[in-house]
């Protein structure tokens, strides 16, 4: 059976936390909930960094080029010389490029953020729950070695 | 912060702006509403009657539309500035105006992206902007300033929206927990089920600082563009190469005078002195003093370089603009931009809401001025004698600005009341 403890204090949770892994507690058995983002509970517990990079990269990558070849694939499409500009006029095509490159990075960043962190959360809209406004440390295992409980 | 209130104190206080509206409220409510609609109904009448209901014709044939265009999409600069950049330099005074700003920018972009709409008469025809398919098998013209405008502001609108809605889930996750019944499980829905385990913060860091990554070059690149509308041309005025620069710092002159504007009046009403304390409105009274400095420089520089360029057309521009009919326009907009808020020197002044909230006022005024000249002078004045003439906005044109102050400023109530002000959660972690 689990158990939770809670904490209104960052630095207990964090001195509670450093304490369970220095007892020996598994990582796969520590869950925590935090009102705001922790980077030393986060560096505590993951060691990997987020992927959500490569999210981003991908979709920047991917607006350039395509930002660029919508231009100027259309363009040649329709080869009419305006404004004494040449059919594939590079540095207005870059500008298209570049911003196709924030667009898609940030909505290929926001889908990726969705999909690695498991949102949107169908079990806690039908279970109702709640986003704790304290720290919360739950241990899964009922037989974790932890003595500094409060 | 002193004396830091608990987490609990935290979210009661700013979830009771979101109580039962007061009287005040309901009367600005009302206010804003019937000048939208007001707006609307001088717009529908404009695309019954047709364009001649505007004052824009020859020469003039940008009139008040697209400086109300360029206007708002100034407005919106300093929420991504304010929500983007000091997020990348880490300025904690942020924090209190970041929601507020980042809703501000969606709102002016919003009325902003009406504005193209309305000066193109055939509001009907707009969908030609977009690049499609079509039967008639033509594209956009990608080499005109024009679709370079509406690549940015598209961009910025979506950019800006996934920022604002991010950077509000777990506040809205908060929201649900103090709120019973259907409202409490449609701001839950809202979040998308939030309950900020570590998987769902560490992604989240990591995205808000991607997000604000890509938004920050933003800054400069959207009003930059908007000003190739007018650098790219040949027209006296319009053609010079400190435009984008000029444009950007005017951007966010605006926007943080907008900011004040804001801010001010609803730290007093809803009782939030606590959470946005003098400090870090003087910290954005700084900003608005250096920008305003950069637009006098940049007024400076134009002249200078109009009358050492010792080109003819230039040179009858600036004189056109400074002692010509529309002087007292840029003599008011010169007061309001540069001279003004050069009292923000003064540390007692830059911590005067009062002085802040009028100058505030004011710098708006000189900003819309700014544009208005910028964008009527030029036209009234180019090459040819023969082809002057000038420009009085029509009631419609007036009627149609007014409008959008309306629907920005009921949206912003609206959000008031319909979503937390401040980023609750940010405020914890201060």
């Amino acid at each position: 059976m689990a158990r939770q403890l809670f904490f209104d204090d960052e630095k207990a949770f964090l001195e509670q936390l450093e304490q369970l892994l220095a007892d020996g507690t598994p990582r796969a058995q520590l869950q925590v909930r935090m009102p705001y983002h922790s980077a030393k509970a986060e560096e505590l517990l993951e060691g990997k960094p987020s992927k959500v990079a490569g999210f981003a990269l991908g979709g920047a990558l991917a607006g350039f080029g395509g930002g660029f070849l919508l231009a100027a694939l259309t363009s040649l499409d329709w080869p009419i010389i305006t404004g004494g500009k040449p059919i594939v006029a590079v540095p207005p095509f870059l500008l298209i490029g570049y911003l196709m490159t924030i667009l898609l990075g940030s909505l290929a960043s926001f889908a990726g953020f969705l999909l690695l962190a498991r949102l949107p959360g169908i079990d806690a809209l039908i279970e109702d729950q709640d986003f704790e406004p304290r720290f919360v440390i739950t241990i899964t295992d009922e037989v974790a070695p932890c003595t500094t409980l409060n | 912060m002193h004396n830091r209130p608990s987490a609990q104190r935290i979210e009661q206080d700013v979830l009771s702006a979101m109580n039962r509206p007061s009287p005040r409220y309901l009367g600005c409510i009302l206010l804003a509403g019937l000048l939208f609609l007001g707006g609307m109904g001088l717009w529908g009448r404009q695309i019954a009657l047709g364009m001649g209901v505007a004052g824009i014709s020859h020469p003039v044939g940008w009139g008040v539309y697209i400086a109300d265009f360029v206007f708002w999409v100034g407005i919106a600069h300093s929420g991504t500035l304010i929500s983007a950049v000091l997020f990348i330099f880490r300025a904690r005074f942020r924090t209190s105006f970041n929601r507020a700003a980042e809703a501000m920018t969606i709102f002016a972009l919003m009325v902003a992206g009406l504005f193209p709409l309305i000066h193109l008469g055939r509001v009907w025809l707009a969908y030609y902007l977009f690049p499609y398919p079509n039967q008639r098998q033509l594209w956009v013209n990608f080499r005109s300033p024009l679709v370079w405008d509406v690549f940015a502001v598209s961009t910025y609108m979506l950019v800006s929206l996934v920022f604002f809605y991010v950077g509000m889930m777990p506040d809205l996750a908060i929201t649900a927990r103090h709120r019973p019944g259907v409202i409490g499980r449609i701001y839950r829905i809202l979040s998308l089920g939030w309950t900020g385990n570590l998987q769902q913060w560490r992604h989240y860091a990591k995205l808000t600082f991607f997000l604000a990554a890509f938004a920050t070059p933003l800054v400069a690149s959207v009003h930059s563009i908007v000003s190739w509308d007018f650098a790219v041309s040949i027209i006296p005025g319009w053609h010079t190469t400190i435009f984008a620069p000029y444009f950007v710092a005017g951007a966010i002159l605006s926007g943080t005078a907008m900011v004040l504007t804001l801010v001010i009046p609803m730290r007093r009403w809803l009782n939030l002195e606590r959470y946005i304390p003098v400090d870090h409105i003087e910290a954005i009274a700084k900003i608005l003093l250096l920008t305003s400095l950069i637009v006098s420089f940049a007024y400076i520089v134009e002249q200078g370089l109009a009358f050492y360029s010792g080109n003819l057309f230039e040179m009858e521009q600036f004189r056109f603009r400074a002692l010509g009919d529309y002087r007292l326009l840029f003599w008011t907009m010169v007061s309001c931009n540069s001279l003004l808020p050069l009292g923000l020197f003064v540390r007692r002044l830059r911590r005067n809401l009062t002085f802040l909230f009028v100058l505030s006022l004011l710098v708006n005024v000189g900003m819309w001025l700014e544009r208005f000249v910028i964008v009527v002078t030029s036209l009234a004045r180019d090459f040819d004698p023969y082809a002057w003439g000038d420009y009085t906005p029509s009631l419609t044109e007036i009627g149609v600005t007014a409008g959008s102050f309306g629907l920005f400023f009921l949206l912003f109530l609206l959000f008031i009341k319909l979503l937390p002000v401040l980023s609750i959660t940010e405020i914890k972690e201060r």
